[in-house]
């Protein structure tokens, strides 16, 4: 699933941001490292100092997420994701609402500066929504 | 879309709406004899107004409607939010990386 400000972003959001968060059940999940080998991208396992990485030219833009601040667990929220088109593809995408709720909870100053601009989108999509 | 739906983001009222297609023709009378004196389309001596403006009057007046509803947002977050839904999702998500890198290299 996309997380952070790039499921904000595809949502509508005016936020910029420098990857991808993708939020993962399980990274032993062989269909990942399928798709990573597919576009020359291999997965480098967390050791005592880093955090699970991607390496490879093509994959530089994904951050690994694991768990995000304030929300439930994978398996809970996925339902609740939105489904988002990109070209042939449907991905599962974070909603705006519990992107907003995962800021609030991780309290980060980058969080509380982003948050106004989110608060902002969400009630623009739902105005826009109810028409 | 339903009409009331479509009338309100055109901020047009349902009275104007139906005075407007009961009329034969809705444009003045001089600009009808006029173009009739030319004997040319009432059409052609009418300068539209581009369609990007119409867009961006549209998106002003619904982005009004947001703030009415949600007096403590801001206009700029969410007129900008109006503007990337016209875009399709990945062009979105471009713009976003795109504007954050060159951030980064500053």
């Amino acid at each position: 699933m996309i997380v952070g400000l790039a499921a904000a972003a595809l949502q509508g959001a005016p936020a910029v941001t420098q990857d991808i968060d993708l939020w993962f059940e399980d990274l032993g999940d062989r269909r990942m490292h399928e798709a990573l080998a597919r576009v020359g991208g291999i997965y480098v396992p967390p050791t005592a100092t880093t955090p699970p990485m991607f390496a490879g030219k093509n994959v530089a833009l994904f951050d690994i997420v694991l768990t995000m601040h304030g929300l439930r667990d994978f398996g809970r929220e996925l339902p609740h994701a939105r489904k988002v088109r990109i070209g042939g593809t449907t991905v599962r995408v974070l909603s705006l609402e519990r992107i907003i709720a995962s800021k609030k909870a991780a309290n980060r100053e980058k969080d509380r500066l982003i948050l106004p601009v989110l608060e902002d989108a969400w009630a623009t999509l739902k105005v826009r929504r109810k028409k | 879309m339903s009409l009331q739906a479509f009338l309100d983001s055109a901020g047009v009222s349902r009275t104007a709406y139906y005075s407007l297609i009961r009329k034969n023709s809705i444009l003045p009378r001089s600009v009808q004899a006029m173009a009739g004196m030319l004997g040319v389309a009432s059409s052609s001596i009418l300068e539209e107004e581009p369609p990007a403006a119409r867009r961006a009057q549209a998106l002003v007046r619904e982005a009004r409607s947001v703030l009415t509803l949600n007096p403590r947002a801001t206009f700029d977050n969410v007129w900008h939010t109006l503007v990337l839904l016209d875009d399709p999702p990945i062009e979105r998500l471009r713009r976003s990386l795109l504007r954050g890198r060159t951030h980064d290299l500053h």
